[in-house]
């Protein structure tokens, strides 16, 4: 699965997570996703919306240092590729 | 104690089968549609009862939309859509820090809350077991999800919680916010009523108990007090309306729909499912006298009028007992046969149409009735208007558990006192 493609996953997802009137089309691998204003509540809903949708087990620990919309990327691209 | 405080709507709402905004409902209701068609978000060869009362998808759509709201549950969403319509008309929004939107207490009225969401929950467990449960089930799926849902997206303060009592749980939270600004405990409260069964444990679970209609013609299922009638004809959707202190709204310069006068409350304590007529009886007679009315002051009656065999003939044997010969003269109607019986919601958005013939003037017709069932013996109204323009109207909802409850609604008058 090619970044792009993950990319282009995680925008759906984030969109029937985060609130509704953020453009999400346009989120980018550069973005901060504390920035996206999707709060602690709905970070439980995405991450459970990436391991559906992706096949993969997350421990919410192993994304401490995941803060950015690229650096989730990776993270799920180095777990599918495991 | 303090002195009681009069007590007026502001604000209404409405996102039902028969339209998402009151002009287009006030229409249906005066033309005589109904928006009961053949069952179509389930698979109807599943059921016997196959009619339904279904919010237009696209309305539902574009409404959701239009609030900046991912659509969730669908029976918060609903109540999101009404919610948003009452507080916009009351111009309570948006509910900054200070203004007077922000003290606004929200109280709910469902019978089975975010079914649609709970129902999601249990096919997951069933299936796929409990680590595959969302992490956020127990928030989604609790029944104040839907008062708090409003809260959280108008940003409303006052207290918000949920009234669970079958179909009377919108009049019950009507009666509540009545009585919370009476007191002077409340300024402003946003009573929501809500609810959406289309699931297909729910349905079934209707569908089995026998008290839906099985006419092979939706046109023709529904038929409050007719001699033919053989159940309800299961609704969706929510109605709003903004209760408001007479001399805040006033002050603020608020446009007045119409006055609560009373509420009254009534247990059959008798029976889960067979209605009483001595527990209807007992209920409308608590309301006149929380309105401080007598019987002849009534000008009409918005009946329960589910249409069951049961329902009808109770309910008019109780309107008899209160009213006695009066009777025989007073106009009955049910809003049923246009919005379905959307249960927990029921209540209010017939209040709502009420209302809207408390200002039109007129009363809407029982539809489908083509032989009055002798033992309701009651004057139901026909497409034919009024000799007078009624000013005063009692309003039933009855439900499961022996749950009884009557608003009395008047217009609003200019008077001081």
């Amino acid at each position: 699965m090619s970044r792009q493609e993950i990319l282009e996953k995680l925008r759906s997802l984030m969109a029937r997570t985060g609130p509704g009137k953020t453009e999400w089309a346009k989120v980018s691998e550069a973005d901060a996703i504390a920035a996206l204003g999707i709060d602690s509540l709905a970070m439980l809903d995405f991450l459970y919306d990436i391991q559906q949708e992706f096949g993969i087990e997350l421990d919410p620990r192993d994304l401490v240092a995941v803060t950015t919309v690229g650096q989730m990327v990776s993270f799920i691209g180095e777990r599918k590729g495991a | 104690m303090h002195e009681l405080q009069r007590v007026v709507v502001t604000g209404i709402g409405l996102a039902t089968p028969i339209g998402f905004d009151e002009g287009t409902v006030a229409e249906h209701l005066f033309a005589g549609r109904s928006a009961i068609e053949r069952l179509r978000c389930l698979d109807a060869s599943l059921y016997k009862s196959q009619s339904s009362a279904e919010v237009d998808a696209s309305s539902f759509a574009s409404a959701i939309a239009s609030r900046g709201t991912r659509p969730g549950d669908r029976t918060s969403d609903l109540a999101l859509i009404a919610a948003g319509q009452a507080l916009e008309q009351a111009r309570l929004l948006p509910a900054t820090p200070g203004s007077p939107g922000e003290e606004t207490c929200v109280l709910v009225g469902t019978g089975s809350g975010p079914s649609h969401a709970l129902q999601e929950s249990w096919q997951t467990f069933f299936t796929q077991g409990g680590k595959s449960l969302r992490p956020t089930t127990v928030p989604r799926c609790m029944l104040n999800a839907v008062s708090s849902a409003v809260s959280i997206q108008y940003g409303l303060k006052g207290t918000n919680y949920v009234i669970v009592s079958a179909c009377s749980s919108s009049t019950i939270a009507l009666g509540i916010a009545f009585r919370m600004i009476r007191s002077g405990d409340a300024r402003r409260v946003l009573v929501v009523g809500s609810e959406s069964m289309f699931t297909p444990a729910l349905y079934a679970s209707w569908d089995n108990l026998g008290v839906m209609s099985r006419n092979a013609d939706p046109s023709r299922a529904c038929r409050p007090f007719d001699a033919q009638r053989d159940g309800f004809v299961l609704g969706e959707g929510a109605g709003a309306l903004l209760l408001e202190e007479r001399g805040a709204a006033l002050e603020r310069g608020a446009a007045l729909r119409a006055e609560v006068l009373g509420f009254g409350e009534s247990s059959d304590g008798t029976h889960i499912t067979r209605p009483s007529i001595d527990g209807q009886a007992l209920c409308m007679r608590n309301a006149l006298r929380s309105a401080r009315l007598e019987p002849d002051a009534v000008d009409f009656v918005n009946a329960h009028g589910t249409a069951t065999k049961a329902n009808d003939a109770t309910e008019a044997e109780a309107i008899r007992k209160v009213f006695g010969a009066r009777t025989d003269a007073l106009p009955v109607h049910s809003s049923k046969s246009y919005f379905g019986h959307l249960l927990g919601a029921a209540g209010i958005v017939e209040t709502i149409a009420s209302i809207l013939c408390l200002e039109h003037g007129r009363l809407h017709a029982n539809l489908n009735l083509e032989e009055p069932d002798p033992v309701c013996n009651l004057r139901l109204t026909g497409l034919d208007r009024l000799e007078r323009s009624p000013r005063v109207c009692l309003k039933n909802s009855f439900g499961f558990g022996g749950s009884n409850s009557t608003l009395i609604l008047a217009r609003p008058s200019s008077s001081p006192s």
